[in-house]
């Protein structure tokens, strides 16, 4: 992507309507303008670039696309038009500004080879001054509010991880001593701490995994809930939520360990004790 | 003994399960709150901003708002600016111009700055901290970032060097005083801001912004609603709104996704605490079955003993509800500092604020999941048959 000085061009939607498509140029819409305005492939509507309706032309729709999601553009409806960059310019140019002499925003550049990309961009950059080139993945990964809402969405994460190893750990307590007399018994036939041990963690291991499981079921069911609802209420084909398999492994780690370890602090306490005390003899 | 007192008594016996199941509400009732406080913060930040800067309508081309956007030129602003002051609506007005531009400190040091310049106004849009407001058409008040990173303090000469038209424009360096170190209400985090008269921008653009300017500041006589629509009607051109306006469009912008994140995460949050709540109560009561059957038997009523667990469950809950609201306030701290990391977002705006309202609802939602969380319990207890379960006791 090479990008230049900024050219703001509103365009305004002046007439809709079938008018005879014969010898007018031809644009595109976004669905979003489409459903708003009732806009169909085929009609014709007219465009001016400001809103006194000066300078309009007519255009014919040849199509209806669907915006590309856009994350910086969330909330904002995208109603756009696609011109042929010829019309747009002879659109918008002003009465003083002579043909062949007008800016534009940026240029897409289609490489021959996509590894050549940052070797291009410090071409472009070295040689036209002015000029600011860079690579598209760069531009993409720019996206400087997403990772900032990237890490509050890790801060909220790691606060519910908290509440709920503590309520886990709240649990386990409950669960280890609904078992006393259990242990107690295991204890006095001669099981050593080691074994009872190891079977709590084995148990808690299994309880973990099992809930990591149905949370990742859970979560998987809800993806679609959730990415359907803001779809909607945004209007957008972005997608809000995904369960990739690195985002399930991470949650299994986390999940896994944490049930295991926090069934055996819960049990450590009790097992220190003496049998007899753990009957209640 | 009342039941309070004698849920306390079953609280205190077990120490570590209460406490865990304490520290579990905290940190549950500490979320809510943030998300209740995230809830509505950006829109009373932003009110209160609009409130504080004493402007109550904004009059640009396009309907720009406070900040760094920049809409197109008014020309003959002095024109303009005369005849909206005149409106009966119209108690005053200021026009403000912007360019960017390069400043050198006295030492040589370097930095892009936001540059605005202001009409002769009795009011400036900013406060000054250090020093005295710019005067004439050679002095400017800039803002800390700005002086911090130049090394520049009030009496010091500085140079500019702006891009008035478009990034194009090559002008010749201009030199000024700072006459004193102002806060200016939408700056953003460490960006630079120099500002003075619209004559001395006009100087440091060569002489060729005269009359121009991107947005006039208005204030109404009370009614800025009725103001805004005046301006529209007198000057049709020109897009004016008010501060309400403003907010209204914040509340409509992305910003809706707080909103939305804070209303999924106190539902997630609140069915959590619900659940976990009442797993707590029922694991605890249903150990306690003989000792409940026990109480009943030597003539606690039904009604006493569902007393008791319901007071279990506003106990860990009132106390976990009371610790959330400082824990929630650290963390609110902690995550309005990563959302202010966003770019563009003015340093005075902060996304969670305290609001009383959020503090009641806080407690009613803490409240409505103690009374819930406690349903299934309460009702074990009140159907407990007393014969069986002391004879199972017995017998176990």
């Amino acid at each position: 992507m090479v990008r230049d000085s900024r050219v703001a061009v509103v365009l305004v939607l002046l007439i809709l309507g079938a008018r005879g498509a014969a010898a007018q140029d031809s644009v595109l819409i976004s669905r979003q303008l489409a459903e708003a305005e009732g806009l169909v492939v085929g009609g014709s509507i007219r465009l001016a670039p400001d809103a006194t309706g000066a300078g309009a032309r007519d255009f014919r729709i040849a199509g209806i696309y669907e915006p590309t999601p856009d994350p910086a553009r969330l909330g904002q409806v995208p109603r756009e038009v696609r011109l042929h960059l010829p019309d747009l310019l002879d659109l918008t140019r002003p009465p003083d500004v002579p043909q062949g002499t007008e800016r534009v925003s940026s240029i897409n550049v289609l490489l021959a080879d996509p590894a050549d990309a940052s070797q291009f961009a410090r071409d472009v950059n070295a040689r036209m001054p002015g000029v600011v080139a860079r690579p598209a993945a760069e531009a993409a990964g720019a996206a400087g509010p997403f990772r900032v809402l990237e890490r509050f969405h890790l801060a909220i994460a790691i606060v519910t991880i908290v509440a709920a190893t503590v309520f886990l750990l709240a649990l386990t307590v409950m669960h280890v001593d609904e078992r006393r007399e259990t242990v107690g018994v295991l204890r006095l036939i001669g099981l050593p701490v080691r074994r009872i041990l190891v079977q709590v963690l084995l148990e808690g291991l299994l309880i973990a995994g099992v809930g990591a499981i149905v949370g990742l079921v859970l979560a998987w069911l809800s993806e679609g809930l959730i990415n359907s609802f803001f779809q909607w209420r945004y209007d957008t084909a972005l997608v809000f939520v995904r369960i990739t398999p690195d985002v399930a492994a991470m949650c299994v780690a986390i999940a896994v360990p944490l049930g295991a370890v926090s069934t055996a602090v819960a049990s450590w306490a009790l097992l220190r004790r003496n049998g007899l005390r753990l009957v209640r003899r | 003994m009342n039941a309070v007192g004698f849920a306390w008594r079953s609280l205190v016996r077990q120490p570590a399960r209460a406490s865990l199941g304490i520290l579990g509400v905290a940190a549950v009732g500490a979320l809510l709150f943030d998300m209740l406080l995230l809830s509505q913060g950006l829109i009373l930040s932003m009110s209160d901003l609009l409130e504080r800067t004493g402007w109550d309508v904004r009059v640009s081309l396009d309907e720009s708002g406070p900040g760094r956007g920049r809409s197109g030129v008014i020309n003959q602003v002095s024109d303009v600016l005369a005849d909206i002051a005149a409106l009966p609506e119209v108690r005053s007005a200021i026009a403000i111009r912007f360019a960017d531009a390069r400043v050198e400190g006295p030492g040589g040091e370097a930095a892009f700055a936001f540059v605005q310049g202001v009409s002769d106004s009795a009011r400036m849009p900013w406060t000054v901290t250090r020093g005295r407001d710019a005067a004439g058409t050679d002095q400017l008040v800039i803002n800390d970032a700005l002086a911090t990173t130049i090394g520049a303090e009030p009496g010091a000469t500085i140079t500019m060097r702006p891009s008035c038209e478009g990034d194009s424009d090559a002008l010749p360096p201009v030199s000024f005083q700072v006459a004193g170190i102002a806060d200016f209400p939408f700056q953003e985090t460490g960006e630079g801001t120099a500002a003075g008269s619209l004559a001395a921008l006009s100087r440091a653009c060569g002489g060729n912004q005269d009359d121009k300017a991107h947005m006039l500041l208005v204030t109404s006589t009370g009614d800025a609603d009725a103001a805004a629509a005046m301006i529209r009607r007198h000057r049709p051109g020109l897009a004016a709104i008010s501060n309400d306006d403003v907010v209204g469009r914040v509340q409509q912008s992305g910003f809706t996704y707080f909103r939305q994140i804070s209303t999924v995460l106190t539902t997630v949050t609140l069915a959590f605490a619900v659940l976990l709540i009442t797993v707590l109560l029922t694991v605890s009561v249903n150990q306690r079955l003989g000792e409940i059957a026990a109480l009943r038997a030597l003539g606690f009523s039904r009604r006493r003993v569902a007393a008791d667990v319901l007071s279990e469950s506003m106990l860990i809950v009132g106390i976990g509800g009371l610790l959330s609201l400082p824990i929630g306030l650290a963390l609110a701290a902690m995550l309005d500092r990563i959302l202010k990391g966003m770019p563009g977002i003015p340093e005075a705006l902060h996304f969670f604020v305290f609001d009383p309202s959020a503090l009641l609802i806080h407690a009613a939602l803490m409240t409505a999941t103690a009374l819930v969380a406690a349903l299934y319990p309460v009702r074990i207890v009140a159907r407990l048959p007393i014969a069986a379960t002391l004879r199972s006791e017995v017998i176990g």
